[in-house]
């Protein structure tokens, strides 16, 4: 990318990070994801005998749990990390001073995604770094790959959510505008992507789009069902959340579904798309890092300051 | 060389237009003085040749170049005061100087800098607990950083009692003798008066003069004040007057009776006749000397017709 000045985008995040966050929400997160990993490694561990919740404690099981709730906790902690940023300097009457220095407006623009990243990501690998050492005591075989591979990629799922709150951040001068924005986000992707999809379920089940008719065997028997169509199944891929914990089985061992494979496969004739892949959710989850940032920019370095 | 160069500026906000054909030229080693009431268009100027807005018409060049094609670069050489800017609450004055050392990636001593404009003492304080006065300061000394070729202050006695203010004028002085341009905004006239080579005065948008501080003294010499007591005031009566040869400004004043202050170095009879002739009836009038504050406000009140 052009104008973009790595020591301008560092030293902005740097000032960012000593401005913006305070002592105690830097601990409280590392804090909070220590807590997170080492309750759901001992619950499995104390569960792990019940007949109906019981799993052997495994990373795989650790990773699959846990990546559950930080599925649903990540974004909001992104989301309210990032959402006064760039916002949040107009209302305190400060940028003028950040942009009378030599930085390019994009420089602003990264710098601030910068300095925001590095105190969500920090944490994440201060709490996993200090629950390793409780997780590897309760754990028999600890795989150090599976761990590191949630970590990495939570970073990354954050990284989005916070690349989203700080786009929203850059189009408005109001942070109560920037608030309802990333409320919005929020929305968006907890509740209207879900029930899009689900909509769509029920259209081809009704009839009022056109599904695709495939055949698979269920108990020794050949049987015709009927799925949604590929660009369907293209759209829920988008969603970062599912993103997320499909990119957790590239990562990491996270067991799949026994036979599911099979069915997938019989569902698109042997040939699965390759945005059914999980290789493609590695890349949904940069398309959420890169794209916002660069609708971000487009309008920063038009607009008037 | 030129160090600001402005042709032919037109800023539009929506449809008022808040600068317009703005012509203007700052000799680089000058100290200009960039004077108007508030709302007159100044730090809309500012922000143009900062790039922080972009005109609809016309060329704006800092430092000899177009601020529109590398504004980093420009920035890089200009040490810049915004008007109304606020510091960052969390950051200590150390921190503040730090940020402006690494933008600039130069080399200077953030306890120099705070000792030279005064508040050496605050420089491990957080500047959320700093005074108006001491983020003003603060502000100065970040814009001191790297000696930059150009500084661009924006109300810069904001907040500065009047030992700040002459302080203020110190350092203006002796970044000029260095050999920095200084421009320099301000809707105080003494602030200018004392430290300018020259001075721009701003009205509605307008350039409405621009002139050594010598040649505004000089001219205040030659002009008159002529005030008429007038019956009632026309709507054309101002354009009248002023259309007259020799007229620099017409004021208009409603306290007790419609009165027109016309400054002027031409014919008091031309001027008389002009507004007599716009259907008004003149009661009475008398010539009066101008101060030089009588005409900076000359130039920069608005018309008031009742």
């Amino acid at each position: 990318m052009t104008n973009v000045h790595p020591e301008s985008v560092v030293a902005i995040a740097r000032k960012d990070f000593q401005d913006s966050v305070r002592s105690w929400v830097f601990w409280g997160l590392s804090t909070f994801f220590f807590a997170l990993l080492v309750t759901t490694t001992a619950s499995i561990w104390y569960f792990a005998d019940d007949p109906i919740f019981g799993a052997e404690l495994t990373t795989g099981v650790l990773v699959g749990v846990t990546s559950s709730i930080t599925r649903v906790i990540i974004p909001v902690i992104a989301l309210i990390l990032g959402w006064k940023a760039i916002a949040g300097e107009w209302e305190s009457g400060s940028m003028k001073v950040l942009l009378s220095l030599p930085h390019s407006r994009k420089d602003v623009v990264l710098g601030k995604l910068l300095g925001r990243a590095v105190v969500l990501a920090l944490s994440l690998v201060i709490g996993f770094a200090l629950a390793a050492v409780v997780v590897a005591a309760l754990m028999g075989g600890f795989d150090v790959v599976d761990y590191v591979g949630l970590l990495v990629m939570s970073i990354i799922y954050g990284v989005a959510y916070v690349s989203l709150a700080v786009a929203v951040s850059a189009m408005t001068k109001s942070t109560t505008i920037a608030g309802a924005g990333v409320f919005g986000i929020f929305l968006l992707f907890y509740v209207v992507w879900n029930a899009a999809f689900n909509a769509i379920q029920l259209l081809v089940q009704f009839e009022y789009i056109d599904g695709v008719e495939y055949t698979t065997e269920f108990q020794g028997e050949e049987i015709e069902l009927l799925r949604l169509p590929d660009w369907a199944y293209l759209f829920d891929m988008f969603d970062p959340g599912t993103a997320y914990s499909n990119v957790l089985t590239l990562a990491t061992d996270a067991a799949e579904i026994e036979g599911a494979a099979q069915i997938e496969a019989d569902m698109f004739h042997g040939s699965i798309p390759f945005f059914l892949q999980d290789w493609f959710s590695f890349v949904v989850l940069l398309f959420w890092i890169l794209a916002p940032l660069a609708v971000a920019v487009y309008h920063f370095e038009r607009v008037d300051l | 060389m030129v160090a600001i160069a402005l042709e032919g500026v037109t800023k539009r906000f929506h449809d008022v237009v808040a600068v317009s054909e703005l012509d203007l030229v700052v000799e680089e080693g000058e100290i200009f003085g960039f004077l108007g009431p508030n709302g007159a268009g100044k730090t809309t100027t500012i922000d143009l040749m900062l790039d922080f807005i972009r005109p609809d018409e016309g060329r704006i060049e800092v430092l000899g170049r177009d601020v529109r094609e590398d504004p980093r670069a420009i920035r890089q050489r200009t040490g810049v005061l915004p008007e109304g800017a606020e510091v960052w609450g969390r950051l200590t004055g150390q921190q503040h100087l730090e940020f402006a050392i690494d933008s600039k990636g130069v080399d200077a001593d953030p306890t120099a800098l705070l000792e030279r404009v005064g508040i050496p003492e605050a420089i491990d304080r957080k500047a959320g607990g700093y005074s108006k006065g001491m983020a003003q300061r603060l502000l100065l000394a970040m814009a001191l950083v790297g000696d930059p070729d150009l500084l661009i202050l924006d109300e810069p006695s904001t907040g500065l009692d009047p030992n700040g203010a002459r302080e203020m004028r110190q350092i203006v002085r002796e970044e000029n003798d260095r050999g920095a341009t200084v421009f320099f905004s301000s809707h105080i006239l003494e602030q200018v008066d004392a430290v300018c080579d020259r001075v721009g005065i701003m009205r509605g948008g307008e350039m409405v003069a621009t002139d050594t501080v010598a040649g505004l003294r000089e001219s205040l010499s030659t002009d008159t004040v002529l005030r008429v007591t007038v019956n009632r005031l026309e709507a054309d009566t101002v354009q009248a007057a002023e259309a007259v040869e020799g007229v620099s400004a017409v004021e208009t004043e409603t306290v007790d009776q419609p009165t027109l202050i016309v400054h002027s170095d031409g014919s008091k009879t031309a001027i008389l006749t002009a507004i007599e002739e716009t259907g008004v009836e003149i009661n009475d009038f008398q010539t009066e000397e101008a101060s030089l504050e009588e005409v900076f406000r000359a130039y920069t009140t608005a018309e008031t017709t009742a």
